[in-house]
């Protein structure tokens, strides 16, 4: 059974690693007051021009760090779109979305076929081989692919930048209260520029981890919502980093249990009252497809929970979220 | 010499920008799309010619469109309404999917004359899709809650409960692929006589003809559209906000079932996990072309109808891939966005020396 558990857990690690990519960069860029709904068109962009990179020049790093662009390069876009022209952001985000998953579909269909070498199972540099010998803990946290600790080790990086810098101070008040941060001498629309295009760039990363390390492979559409998760993920965690990690684990924990609930076959015993119909509740609610709806009720049911508490939805949430920002004119 | 771009609100929108947006829109996609035509070395002119002539000069190729378009009318009536509220139903989607398998139970399990059993159908369409859309126009009435999120979570919770429903309670007794069985006779819409289309384009046409009537003709729709342009205008004039809001997104989920159930009844007649490609966000830029008006809106979605028929054609014939439809719909958005700002601001190009004066006087006069 430890065996099980221990495999279990270090699938979850590994699956969480596409949530802590996405959701970190979605976060940054709602702080900022940009709502991304395109996180699922960047992730598609950065894991197509991430595998057509490593399947090219044989070097994976060298697709990450492609992938990962590709995805800042596409929200470029977007922020232009919603800083400059004061576009409606669910709308880009939306179009962003249907124009990563339409090119690269497009684009790609050749590479579908095609297989390349990515990302190896590694351990931490150092400390790394000592660390993996631990036991339990080893398998689970220091025996993974290097995408997987740099997501890990983004973690700290961002919550440092957002809340220990002065950048990211001012990136977090112009998602606020931008026309007093523009006031106190806060460039706005860099700050909501430079947020959205981390978010992209995280974006693209989450991409090319899928087709270089989780996957290594090319299919069209291959993210299958992870980025909507990743957008729920936000919004679940009330726009807090630590809370973003949290749900991306619990989130991971959700894949992980699905892929497995079949083979676990868990029931009540017989003789047991109700066993029927909690068997039944049991079948329904370890079902795949009912499963990969939990993320989406759960961010509900916190909306819910928090706007009841607190009686105003606006609380949690960057004030100026969703809001376009225009100096004097209008 | 140095330049300055400037930029100043428009008063008024000029005839000639309101009224050429959605035909420049449409030409700069497809100029666009034929550049990715020529990237995969596809002839774009040859492309298009089996897009477009090709299905709207053949009999074959009318009636699909118009077969197409029946829930593609729906679905873009399911955005507009509530946009002209000036909320956004990003959830059509799901809304379409849940009528769709709302519809086909009742067409499954219950046996009836069709004069009966079709109407039950789009009856539990209808409610199904008012329970999905009204989640979300109910906690944006109560608490503010955004709808764009919650129309958002909706969409993708439907997706996986329809995957649920076609593998397990809902599954056909014949095959092994995940989808009901097929819809009895009586429960498929007729067709039209004369034309090889069925009688969904007469229902979505009494939806866009509703439509008009709301908005031109009834307190309600006018209140809709105060709420819509001017909420502070709204409060003042005592227009319940929160019944509105809540009406048009339950009026959204109806329509957007509608557009589920008459794909089912009159398409595809059995229930698939994939029975449609992503209408209910095609939805979306059908609504953007058509937002001033619902005939507008149906000649949007008669455009996007013969995208997706002439782009299967064009897979057909020369092997593009059909992704490119989405490509068009995503540059259609894009221009529409952009053509936005164009409407709004005037944008002017001028060198520091001529530029001096005038923004003397417009400093001047906005203060």
């Amino acid at each position: 059974m430890a065996s099980f558990t221990v495999l279990f857990l270090s699938a979850v690690v590994s699956a969480a690693t596409v949530y802590v990519f996405a959701g970190l960069g979605e976060l940054i860029s709602e702080r900022a007051g940009v709502l991304n709904l395109g996180v699922e068109g960047m992730m598609l962009v950065g894991a197509l021009s991430g595998y057509v990179t490593t399947a090219i020049t044989g070097n994976y790093w060298l697709g990450f760090l492609v992938g990962s662009l590709s995805g800042a390069i596409l929200s470029l876009l977007h922020a232009f779109l919603c800083i400059s022209l004061n576009a409606d952001q669910a709308i880009s985000g939306i179009m962003i979305t249907l124009l990563g998953a339409g090119a690269t579909s497009y684009f790609g269909q050749p590479w579908a076929a095609t297989s390349i070498e990515g990302f190896p199972t590694t351990t931490v540099p150092v400390v790394g081989s000592y660390l993996a010998e631990l036991p339990y803990l080893g398998i689970i946290l220091f025996q993974n692919s290097a995408t997987d600790f740099i997501a890990l080790a983004l973690i700290p990086v961002v919550w440092a930048f957002l809340y220990k810098t002065n950048i990211g101070l001012e990136l977090l008040s112009v998602g606020e209260d931008p026309e007093t941060a523009d006031t106190m001498g806060v460039q706005v629309f860099q700050m909501r520029y430079l947020a959205v295009v981390i978010g992209g760039l995280f974006a693209g990363a989450a991409g090319a981890h899928l087709s270089l390390s989780f996957n290594t492979l090319w299919s069209s559409g291959m993210t299958a919502g992870t980025g909507w998760i990743a957008v729920a993920l936000v919004i679940f965690a009330q726009w807090r980093p630590g809370r973003v990690v949290a749900g991306a684990y619990l989130f991971a924990t959700f894949g992980a249990l699905q892929l497995r609930s079949q083979s676990l076959s868990l029931s009540i015993p017989a003789d047991l009252p109700f066993s029927g119909v909690l068997n039944g509740a049991l079948g329904f609610f370890l079902d795949p497809s009912i499963m990969s709806t939990y993320p989406y009720v759960v961010t509900i049911l916190v909306l819910i929970i928090v706007v009841r508490r607190t009686q105003d939805s606006h609380l949690a949430q960057p004030s100026a979220l969703v809001q376009s920002y225009k100096r004097e004119l209008d | 010499m140095q330049y300055d771009i400037q930029v100043t609100p428009r008063k008024d929108v000029p005839r000639w920008i309101a009224y050429g947006t959605p035909v420049f829109t449409v030409v700069a996609a497809l100029v666009v799309t034929g550049v990715t035509l020529v990237a995969l070395g596809f002839n774009p002119v040859e492309g298009y010619y089996y897009m477009f002539v090709d299905t709207l000069t053949t009999s074959y190729g009318l009636s699909e469109t118009l077969i197409r378009a029946i829930p593609l009318i729906f679905a873009g009536l399911a955005v507009y309404i509530p946009l002209k509220a000036n909320l956004w139903n990003i959830g059509a989607e799901g809304q379409l999917v849940v009528g769709a398998a709302a519809g086909t139970f009742v067409a499954l399990n219950f046996s009836a004359p069709m004069y009966l059993l079709l109407p039950a159908m789009f009856l539990a369409a209808a409610f199904a899709g008012a329970i999905w859309g009204g989640i979300p126009g109910w906690l944006r009435a109560k608490w503010g809650i955004n709808e764009i999120i919650t129309t958002l979570l909706m969409t993708f919770i439907a997706i996986n409960l329809l995957s649920y429903i076609v593998r397990g309670p809902m599954r056909g007794e014949d095959g092994n692929f995940p989808q009901t069985d097929l819809l009895p006779a009586v429960a498929q819409l007729p067709g039209i006589p004369g034309i090889d289309v069925n009688v969904g384009l007469v229902l979505a046409i009494g939806g866009v003809i509703a439509t008009y009537f709301l908005f031109t003709r009834t307190h309600l729709g006018f209140q809709i559209t105060v709420v819509g342009s001017n909420e502070h205008a709204a409060a003042q004039s005592g227009i319940n906000k929160a019944r509105v809001y809540l009406f048009v997104l339950v009026a959204g989920g109806i329509l957007a079932a509608f557009a589920g159930i008459s794909e089912i009844a009159g398409n595809q007649s059995r229930l698939q996990s994939t029975f449609e490609p992503g209408y209910g966000f095609t939805a979306i830029p059908i609504a953007l072309l058509g937002r001033n008006g619902a005939f507008k809106l149906m000649l949007a979605a008669v455009f996007f109808a013969v995208l997706f028929v002439g782009g299967q054609s064009m897979s057909i014939a020369i092997g593009v891939p059909s992704a490119l439809i989405e490509i068009i719909q995503a540059l259609v958005i894009l221009f529409l966005i952009t053509a936005e700002f164009f409407k709004r601001y005037k944008v002017e190009i001028t060198s520091k020396q001529q530029m001096e004066p005038s923004q003397k006087t417009a400093t001047g006069g906005e203060i």
